[in-house]
């Protein structure tokens, strides 16, 4: 057992672990940030992609001791203002609205503009893979802000997604770098924009 | 995963002496990306593992004063994909950014491909094809390997318990005009099922020397001496892509026979046209 320090999202999370942790337990057990998924724990599918100081990495393959006293960001820490806890909604009730971001009494400006075009593109089904494909967006997109839509799916190879067939994805890859571009700081999004027509 | 110590030296000479001391109970980790899946499914399960992490020195790209370029072994691909290289080096970052994906380019190093020796990767392929030497670090002190010693026929390196890669050493701009590395891959961040370097030098039109190397199809990458013979010396016109293609397809799988099982068929199609696209893409840089 040792003592690791990883600050995540900002908070300095300490905890006495096992060498054999994984990030990703990490992430999800010792600091409670569950966003990150869990999907294949062998580095294909990269549901649990997470930047370790602005550098993506699948977190199922990264042990803890490796980033010690490093700062990681995960899917949560993308939104500056977090949502409010959903507690009057069933995840069962959210399938079913058109709008869910305003059932949880979260505004679209809460978000950073990777996930308002997931939300507006319908980038997502069931939303397993979607926190680990928003990272690897942002990531991407900050390096590389004019991307074909090829350029998309190059970039996003390493995340599986088994609902959506892709083409919302890429569509919210385009739409999210259309924003960034207009808007260079990420942390003051762009106001909601229409959706695609499909 | 088996339980294990976690060892952070700072200087590559603490690498080595903890992995003798544990020796050869103890694995370096640099990214871990090949590793870690072997340790998952216990088919790999060391009692020390000895992270380069805090070892800044095997990081990092620089010249050497012979002009060969020298990158640190903890180097990783995001980096080296990120390098404005000069000449044909411009090669080796081109190769490095478009490898498995982009996550695990991030923790994914130069040194770790080398070492695992995996013929399906692309950096044993374009090591072996420009001729890059490995700088070994052990108590006995540094030895440089070329390729045909590091890499074994039968698969795997010539590295003992004990030794640490420090740095692959490659040729100088000078060494070649242009290199070429293609592959065939099933998906994006699959590993090449076929994979062809071609390091050629020209002066005034005529071959000076090159070096046609076949990877991911054979325990280790397979240099082309026979179908690329008599070919220095000569006019680049006088490459016939084809023809060198179908021979190299030969010289690295064997003569066809028509009781061929279906994947060495499959190989030999990979092999042809990966080695003629290459072909095809160096040979017009210098004609132009």
């Amino acid at each position: 057992m040792q003592d690791v320090t990883i600050t995540i999202n900002g908070d300095i999370v300490t905890g006495t672990i096992d060498e054999r942790t994984l990030l990703l337990d990490f992430i999800r057990d010792v600091a409670g940030k569950t966003g990150t998924h869990n999907g294949c724990l062998e580095a294909r599918c990269g549901c649990c992609s997470v930047e370790v100081e602005g550098d993506i990495v699948k977190s199922c393959n990264v042990l803890a001791l490796q980033v010690a006293g490093r700062s990681v960001t995960t899917i949560e820490g993308l939104s500056k203002e977090r949502l409010r806890p959903v507690e009057h909604v069933t995840s069962q009730s959210l399938a079913g609205m058109y709008a869910p971001l305003e059932a949880m009494g979260a505004d679209v400006n809460d978000l950073h503009p990777v996930q308002v075009a997931f939300h507006q593109c319908h980038a997502l089904q069931c939303g397993f893979c979607t926190p680990g494909m928003v990272m690897v967006m942002k990531n991407y997109l900050e390096e590389n802000p004019e991307p074909t839509r090829d350029d998309v799916r190059t970039a996003i190879a390493g995340n599986l997604c088994r609902c959506t067939g892709y083409q919302h994805i890429v569509d919210a890859g385009m739409m999210a770098a259309e924003t960034m571009r207009s808007q260079p700081d990420n942390s003051r999004p762009a106001p909601a924009r229409p959706a695609h027509d499909h | 995963m088996r339980a294990f110590t976690y060892l952070t030296p700072s200087a590559p000479t603490e690498v080595v002496e903890m992995l003798d001391a544990h020796a050869p109970d103890a694995r370096v980790i640099a990214g871990g990306q090949n590793l870690l899946l072997g340790m998952k499914d216990r088919s790999d399960s060391p009692a020390f593992l000895v992270s380069l992490g805090g070892v800044s020195e095997l990081e990092g790209v620089r010249a050497a004063d012979s002009g060969e370029l020298v990158i640190g072994a903890a180097t990783t691909y995001a980096t080296l994909a990120r390098m404005e290289f000069t000449g044909w080096h411009a090669e080796i970052a081109s190769v490095c950014g478009n490898l498995a994906d982009r996550p695990v380019r991030t923790m994914g190093t130069i040194g770790g491909a080398a070492c695992a020796a995996d013929p399906r990767y692309d950096i044993p392929a374009l090591v072996t094809g420009v001729g890059a030497s490995l700088e070994v670090l052990s108590a006995q002190g540094v030895r440089t390997i070329e390729p045909s010693d590091f890499f074994l026929e039968g698969g795997g390196t010539s590295l003992q318990p004990g030794d640490l890669l420090t740095a692959v050493r490659f040729p100088a701009t000078e060494a070649f005009t242009t290199v070429v590395f293609e592959k065939f891959r099933q998906r994006v961040f699959d590993a090449a099922l076929a994979s062809t370097v071609l390091a050629l030098r020209v002066g005034d039109g005529v071959i000076e020397d090159l070096r046609l190397t076949v990877g991911a199809t054979t325990p280790r990458p397979t240099v082309c001496v026979t179908s690329t013979a008599g070919l220095i010396g000569q006019p680049v016109d006088a490459i016939e892509p084809v023809l060198v293609a179908d021979a190299a397809a030969i010289e690295v799988l064997g003569p066809e026979t028509s009781n061929d099982p279906p994947h060495l068929r499959y190989q030999r199609e990979l092999i042809k046209s990966v080695t003629r696209r290459a072909l095809i893409r160096a040979t017009a840089i210098p004609r132009s």
